[in-house]
Order: C-alpha cells, then sequence, then structure tokens
C-alpha cells in the first residue's frame, strides 16, 4: 500500500471513530433532562463532517482505487470469503445510513432548539437516531477491523 | 520517538483518567449516598469524574485504533483477529451501552455501577497481560463472573459502611 493510501486509510479510521463517538454523545446529552445545546450543536456538526470526510474523501477513494483490486482477491482466496459476501457487502450497503442520519440529526439540533426543550417527544426521537448511529457506525467498526485483519492474515 | 511509544504513551493516560475516573465516580457515589442525601457539590464531584471517564473513554478508543492502524499498516494486520482484542472490544461496547442504561434508568445502580468497574478494569488488565492465551468465550465467561464478584464486593462495603439501599 502507498503512503498516499496509507493515509487515507488512517482518516478514513479515526474520522469515522470520532463521528461515531461524538454521536454516542449527541444520544447521550439529548437524554439528559436539561442538555446542553453547546455540546449538541459542536457535536452533532462535527460528528457529521468526521462521517462525510471518512465516506466521501478518504473511505470511498480507498474503496474504489485500492480494496477491489488488492483486498477483496485476497479475502475470496482465503478460508474465509464471507468475510467478503456477507460483512463488506453488508457494511458498504449499511454505511450508507450513518451520513443522512447524522445530517438528519445536525439539522434537527441546528434549527430547532426551542421544540425539543418544549417537546420531550422529539427530543427523545432525536436520542434514538443519534443512539442508531452510534449502534449502526459501531457494527460498522466491528466488520472493517474483521475484514482487515481477515485480509492481512 | 517513534509512533508506537507514542501510542502507549496516549493509551496508557486514557486508561489512567477512565479507571481513575471509574473508581472515583464510585467512591464519591457512594461517600455521597452515605447520609442518604447527595448534596450540590457532591453532585458536582460525581459530574467531575464522569467527565474525566468519558475523556479517557475517548482518548483510549482513538489511542486503541491508532494501535489496529499501526499493526495493519505495519504487516502485522493478522493481529486484528485475536481474540484477547475482540473480547476487549466486547467489553468496551458493552461499556458503552451500559453508560446509556445508567442515563436512562433502565437498570439498577447496584448493577451498572458492577458493570462500569468490571469493564473498565477489564479492558486494562486485558491490555496489560501480555501472555494471556484464552478464546473469547473463556475471556467474557471470566468477565461476568468478575462483575458479579464485584457486585458481591461493593455490596460488602454498603453494609460495612453503613450506606442506605
Amino acid at each position: 500500500m502507498s503512503a498516499f493510501l496509507s493515509v487515507f486509510l488512517i482518516i478514513h479510521v479515526i474520522f469515522g471513530v470520532v463521528g461515531i463517538f461524538l454521536f454516542g454523545g449527541v444520544a447521550l446529552n439529548l437524554l439528559k433532562q436539561k442538555p446542553s445545546f453547546k455540546i449538541l450543536k459542536w457535536f452533532s456538526l462535527l460528528g457529521f463532517l468526521g462521517l462525510m470526510i471518512s465516506w466521501t474523501i478518504s473511505g470511498g477513494y480507498y474503496y474504489v482505487t485500492y480494496y477491489g483490486k488488492a483486498i477483496k482477491p485476497i479475502i475470496q482466496a482465503g478460508a474465509t470469503p464471507w468475510v467478503h459476501s456477507v460483512i463488506m457487502e453488508t457494511k458498504e450497503h449499511i454505511f450508507l445510513f450513518l451520513p443522512f442520519l447524522a445530517f438528519l440529526t445536525m439539522l434537527i439540533i441546528w434549527l430547532n432548539k426551542e421544540s425539543l426543550i418544549e417537546k420531550p417527544r422529539l427530543k427523545n426521537m432525536a436520542a434514538i437516531v443519534s443512539f442508531l448511529i452510534m449502534v449502526i457506525g459501531i457494527a460498522i467498526i466491528l466488520a472493517g477491523i474483521l475484514i482487515s485483519g481477515t485480509a492481512s492474515r | 520517538m517513534n509512533w508506537y511509544s507514542f501510542l502507549i504513551i496516549v493509551h496508557l493516560i486514557g486508561t489512567v483518567l477512565g479507571v481513575g475516573g471509574a473508581t472515583f465516580a464510585e467512591i464519591f457515589y457512594l461517600k455521597a449516598k452515605r447520609d442518604g442525601v447527595i448534596e450540590p457539590l457532591e453532585v458536582d464531584y460525581l459530574k467531575t469524574s464522569y467527565l474525566v471517564l468519558r475523556i479517557g473513554l475517548f482518548i483510549l478508543i482513538i489511542s486503541g485504533f491508532g494501535f489496529l492502524l499501526f499493526y495493519r499498516l505495519s504487516g502485522y494486520g493478522g493481529g486484528l483477529l485475536n481474540p484477547k482484542l475482540w473480547a476487549k472490544l466486547a467489553i468496551v461496547v458493552i461499556l458503552i451501552l451500559n453508560a446509556f442504561l445508567i442515563q436512562i434508568r433502565k437498570i439498577p445502580m447496584w448493577l451498572g455501577a458492577s458493570v462500569s468497574l468490571t469493564s473498565w478494569y477489564g479492558a486494562m488488565i486485558l491490555g496489560a497481560w501480555r501472555t494471556l492465551d484464552a478464546s473469547f468465550i473463556s475471556i467474557i465467561i471470566a468477565y461476568v463472573i468478575a462483575i458479579f464478584i464485584v457486585v458481591g464486593i461493593l455490596e460488602l462495603i454498603k453494609r460495612y459502611l453503613k450506606i442506605p439501599q
């Protein structure tokens, strides 16, 4: 792997993990009786940007230019080809939820501060969406570790 | 200093803050409950402990992924399938879910506190015990047993200090 692609892989992983961690923070904060909107706004904005960078700039480029040519054949020729056919195929479709759910949550927080204070139901719904981002994110992270480990075995 | 040494130092800082934060959160909680009333200053101490704990968790997760990337890019990526690593990941996921369950009060405090403490110490022990050669299942079984041992220890401390239930 070239140094350029290594940097892309590092950006993909770190920005993705940070984005998911920040949405975990958003969910925890929304579950409080009096959430801090300063924290909510920053966490949702930075979380969304983190997921976008992880998806478009780094992950997408890495996938298109490297994964299909270098990693996929190794996994398919190995003892556990299902790691590509099941895990990677699932990962590359399910991750698409993340940037959109993150954008939705960010918009709710930035544009509906008053409603979030007045309507606990909306606040709980936003918390559930943020929690969902974190759960999907953790599943994708674990899938990524399994794929990387299988390719380097 | 090379990248590996840098990652070890950052990971240790995260562990110290996380394990220390979890320990002091429990100590402050038990002290606060002693007279049956949690006063504003005690709430402040608890909030500070949780903040330190969460900063520790963030540092630990980022440096942990730093290690995974380091192994992957150094050609030792096969280590990513190590059962000890997956047990540690499972414990960290349980730790995060436990924080949510405590926040929405869907887990009794005696169990939530025990899961939190055991997870932090368990992850630290797994990280430090380099020669441990155990399967994923056996580590998780030991972890579950440890949770209930910690439940018992905390109960004994509560009785000794006469902390109301």
